[in-house]
């Protein structure tokens, strides 16, 4: 299954780009951590030692996915979506309630959170569906069944409920149908729809703490305390940074708390808070070179079908970025959605280096039959 | 393998449409950059400015945790508010100074508020820290006297834990400051560094639903720390509310005649049609209310070196040989396995000579041929040393766990230890050596190797009285959080067996007898009220043993056991009474008389029986083996 030649078409320059933002990550989880979660004198928090172990397991899972040739993956498509599907409901019929909402299996210690794995699932039978059709995506009716693949996870999750997470699954497939074809005309008039649902979903899906984020973020002044306390504080934390930053370890917003979830929603605020301009624009470039590599992989791709699984988890991926560092810097209402390989949490780091697994795998196998 | 490889054509579309993501993406990305630098380069002047005149204060509000009640709604364990005088670093100049200045003020040791500052360096500076937990007014009016001295000192009203009742220490257990260890637990998971939690009895093992949720007041403050303003409250959650399956009254009497008795042990009453505790007790006990708003150190090390263990619960961590109680696992298992039938009749004559050995009954002129009936009623040993010969160590060990002896009770308390009922197997495993006949005589009357806990003593006469269930002792009964009390549902039973009701029927006869016929149980008598019951008496030290270890000082005198039930053919009630070195079974039968009285007068409707003196309970004193002859074997009643 695996020939040695294939090892030297691993994208070397991707791993390692990769691995840094990933080690950036946990060294500002250690430092955030580090006076809010005391753990003995001198210790690093418990949260720095659970992401170590995610990120070896996450390292596991990426080989995995690299050495099975995704084309083997992807005939298993159904399965693996299959399989998610069952999780999910799972977690909702039994799951562990935790910060309002259902999201976990609990493995020992620990917690598995099935959603995470919902955009590799979705890439995968979407490349599938799209590659295997002939046709790409220029028929409404594969749009709408694919967009049924779609919507199902996405309800699912949204019923947690988990917004922030269950969102990324449309740009998962909005990437795969833009790679298959999507007519440009017709995502104008996704556009559309999307601006006419607005006020309809505001006044019956949304809940309460939902609109008042983005009330909040649309004036935040307005209740400096309130919804609006996170914005502000935000703002500030980046701000204070400055060109160079506090320093590893000397950040006072994130450390004391002004920010809530420091480690996790808004880990990019702390990084700007105490590596300053220069770290943000190093994270920046990384999550950049990440991006642009990964859709490289698309164009080399051997098969449509690698190409749009490229493009299924980038697309999921970079909305991810860009939604967070705005977020971070108090330009986005705040919502769940982590800033993938560095925010503190397991699963979605390991979902994450299992995507890279694949784009890699795509690249990788350009050459073979 | 898939054939869809990309023609030319779809490449060159493919090709187009990547680099116009690509670009697209690229200038996102810059854009973001340029957001960040307009905050951190150019307007950095302004949130620097901001930051450092951060005066957005986040201070935590402790939640109260949730009220217990018994099983009629009568408050059990409750929260008071106290006044903390507490520390914020971060508004305080010389810290030494402060520290001694309030140390003055509040005549409180120095070095212990430094050392608690210590312990809690590396929490955030603005968070405040405790220094004088239920600070008397006095304290508080003398740290607000010289509160411009006193910069970062403050004072809030926070909830503690109050135990009014005085009963059942060891049930309710206590609370204290969340551990270094517990924070980086799991199952701590979002608790933050100073929050009280439960450490023993139900205060731990329902801490989750006890807890709360800790809110937050964000409040302007200025230099000093002093709040100014308040902006926004997020008022904590109390906990839950629970209700216990103890009963008051039952507790009380459990209490009171342990008082009474003045000797220490432990008890366990539940109901043994489903397993609900009604009373429970370990003494000697502490007083829980020392722990609510922190221990002090002299308190803690008292407790903690104390030769009387004070802190242990002997009902679910004492071990102790369970004498003449053990007899009905015997006769239990003899008549199941077909080995005897009820009319088998034995005959006494003080004594009997078993693999070369005499064994002595308790009686030294002998009971003369008994059956099972009477031979429980009289506890006669020689009986159960033949009949535990024939039935064997191996299925002694079966019936008896199948009663729930040497194995855990799985009562929802932290921390139960087991007992152990030997077998073969057993001494092949620990000791490597073969089990030898003679051994299973003392086994057959409840010494050697055997020992049980009080709690898996009451569900072995629960399980007799009901019939063969091995029900799951528990306390919890509903819960309320907030939207009204759903009941919590019992825990399956552990066990089951299918036993002869004529078999049993047997057996229970004899227990009938032994309180209300001729036998050692007398004293547990309820006029009108069928009780049965069975007294034990478990040797501390082997006679030969006693004579050498008698100047030691040591306390040497046996413990006394009584297991009852009641009524005897529809049971509401079985328990166990453990007097540790209360002489013999017959006077933990007096004890239990009080238990059980109050039970009937208040399933009666009667008054209830006023609380016992110690003359009421007649008990003995007279250790009648301390100067006595050398006898082997048991010295059972």
């Amino acid at each position: 299954m695996f020939e040695r030649r294939l090892f030297f078409h691993v994208d070397w320059l991707l791993v390692g780009a990769v691995l840094l933002l990933c080690a950036i990550g946990v060294a500002m989880i250690y430092s955030t951590t580090y006076v809010t979660v005391p753990n003995g004198p001198g210790h690093p928090g418990a949260y720095f030692r659970t992401q170590t172990y995610a990120l070896a397991l996450g390292l596991v899972a990426l080989l995995i996915c690299l050495v099975v040739d995704y084309r083997v993956l992807a005939e298993h498509s159904l399965l693996v979506y299959g399989s998610l599907i069952v999780m999910l409901l799972f977690v909702l019929l039994k799951g562990q309630t935790q910060m309002g909402g259902q999201r976990w299996i609990p493995v020992g210690p620990y917690h598995l959170q099935p959603s995470e794995f919902g955009r590799i699932a979705v890439a995968l039978i979407l490349a599938m569906y799209f590659g295997e059709n002939r046709r790409g995506a220029r028929n409404t009716g594969d749009l709408i069944i694919a967009g049924v693949f779609t919507i199902v996870p996405l309800a699912l999750i949204a019923k947690q409920p988990d917004l922030g997470t269950a969102v990324t699954l449309i740009p998962v497939y909005l990437g795969v149908a833009y790679l298959a074809g999507l007519r440009l005309r017709l995502l104008a008039v996704f556009a559309i729809i999307a601006a006419l649902m607005a006020p309809i979903a505001w006044h019956y899906a949304l809940k309460d703490y939902q609109k008042q984020r983005i009330q909040t973020f649309l004036d935040p002044e307005q209740d400096p305390r309130g919804a609006g306390y996170q914005t502000i504080q935000a703002r500030i934390t980046v701000g204070s940074g400055g060109l160079t930053g506090k320093g590893f370890r000397q950040g006072t917003q994130g450390q004391y708390k002004f920010l809530p979830v420091a480690h996790n929603d808004f880990i990019f605020s702390v990084l700007a808070e105490e590596e300053g301009f220069l770290g943000v624009l190093t994270a920046l470039g990384l999550y950049l070179f990440v991006i642009l590599r990964s859709l490289e992989a698309a164009r080399l791709a051997k098969d449509r079908l690698g190409a749009y699984l490229v493009g299924g988890i980038i697309g999921g991926f970079a909305f991810q970025v860009i939604y967070n560092v705005t977020m971070s810097a108090g330009l986005a209402p705040v919502k769940g959605i982590t800033l993938p390989l560095m925010s503190y949490g397991g699963s979605s780091l390991i979902a994450t280096l299992a995507g890279f697994g694949l784009i890699l795998n795509v690249r990788m196998r350009r050459f073979t039959n | 393998m898939s054939t869809t490889t990309l023609m030319p054509d779809d490449r060159r579309s493919l090709t187009l449409r990547l680099s116009f993501v690509q670009y697209l993406l690229a200038f996102a990305f810059a854009a973001l950059a340029v957001a960040f630098w307009i905050f951190q380069v150019a307007q950095h002047e302004r949130f620097r400015e901001m930051a450092e005149n951060n005066h957005l204060r986040r201070l935590p509000l402790p939640a109260p945790r949730g009220v217990l009640l018994d099983r009629n709604g009568r408050i059990l364990v409750e929260n008071q508010n106290v006044y903390n005088i507490a520390l914020v670093r971060e508004q305080t100049r010389n810290l030494d100074e402060t520290l001694r200045t309030l140390a003055m003020a509040t005549g409180v040791d120095v070095a212990q508020l430094r050392d608690t500052v210590n312990r809690r360096r590396r929490d955030p500076s603005y968070r405040p820290i405790v220094l004088i937990e239920n600070a008397s007014f006095e304290q508080v009016v003398a740290m607000w006297a010289r509160r411009w001295e006193l910069p970062g000192v403050i004072y809030q009203e926070v909830p503690s834990r109050k135990y009014p009742t005085g009963l059942a220490a060891h049930l309710f257990g206590y609370v204290g400051e969340i551990t270094e260890g517990q924070l980086s637990r799991a199952d701590f998971e979002g608790v933050e560094s100073g929050t009280i939690v439960g450490q023993a009895g139900v205060e731990q093992a329902y801490n989750r639903l006890l807890m709360g949720k800790e809110g937050n007041r964000i409040v302007e403050v200025n230099s000093l720390g002093r709040e100014l303003t308040k902006l926004d409250e997020q008022p904590p959650v109390e906990g839950r509310r629970l209700q216990l399956t103890i009963d008051y009254d039952i507790q009380k009497a459990v209490e009171d005649a342990f008082d009474a008795a003045e000797f220490n042990g432990a008890a366990v009453v539940l109901d043994p049609r489903n397993g609900e505790v009604l009373g429970f007790t370990s003494r000697p006990a502490y007083d829980p209310n020392a722990f609510a708003s922190g221990i002090d150190r002299a308190t803690w090390a008292a407790l903690n070196t104390d030769e009387l263990k004070p802190l242990q619960n002997r009902a679910l961590q004492g071990r102790y040989s369970p004498g003449s109680t053990f007899k009905m696992a015997v006769a239990l298992g003899a008549l199941e396995e077909g080995i005897i039938k009820p009319d088998f009749h034995a005959n006494c004559s003080g004594g009997a000579t078993f693999y070369g050995h005499y064994f002595a009954c308790w009686k030294k002129g002998g009971h003369g041929s008994l059956d099972l009936r009477h031979a429980i009623e009289q506890s006669c040993d020689v009986y159960f040393y033949t009949v535990g010969n024939m039935l064997g160590v191996d299925r002694i060990n079966k019936w008896a766990t199948l009663l729930g002896l040497g194995v855990k009770s799985n009562i929802d308390l932290p921390n139960e230890l087991t007992g152990l009922v030997p077998s073969s197997e057993w001494k092949r495993e620990t000791k490597h050596e073969k089990w030898y006949a003679g051994e299973t005589i003392s086994v057959a009357i409840g010494q050697g190797q055997v020992s049980v806990t009080p709690v898996s003593m009451a569900v072995y006469i629960a399980t007799l009285a009901n019939g063969g269930t091995r029900v799951t002792p528990h306390l919890l009964k509903a819960v309320d959080d907030g939207t009204g009390w759903k009941e919590a549902p019992a825990p399956p039973p552990q066990s089951k067996i299918d036993v002869t009701p004529e078999k049993l029927q047997a057996i229970r006869d004899g227990l009938w007898m032994v309180v209300n016929g001729g036998g050692t149980g007398g004293r547990a008598r309820v006029d009108r009220h069928d009780v049965s019951g069975k007294t034990g008496t478990s040797q501390v030290i082997s006679n030969l043993g006693r004579l050498a270890a008698a100047r030691s000082g040591k306390d040497l005198r046996d413990h006394g056991w009584f297991v009852f039930f009641a009524p005897r053919d529809n049971p509401q009630i079985a328990g166990v009474v453990l007097l540790e070195h209360g002489i013999h079974g017959p006077n933990a039968a007096s004890v239990a008389h009080h238990i059980l009285e109050t039970f009937f007068a208040k399933q009666d409707g009667k008054p209830l029986p006023p609380p016992p003196t110690h003359e009421d309970l007649r008990l003995d004193y007279k250790d009648p083996y301390a100067r006595g002859s050398v006898v082997t074997g048991g010295g059972q009643q």
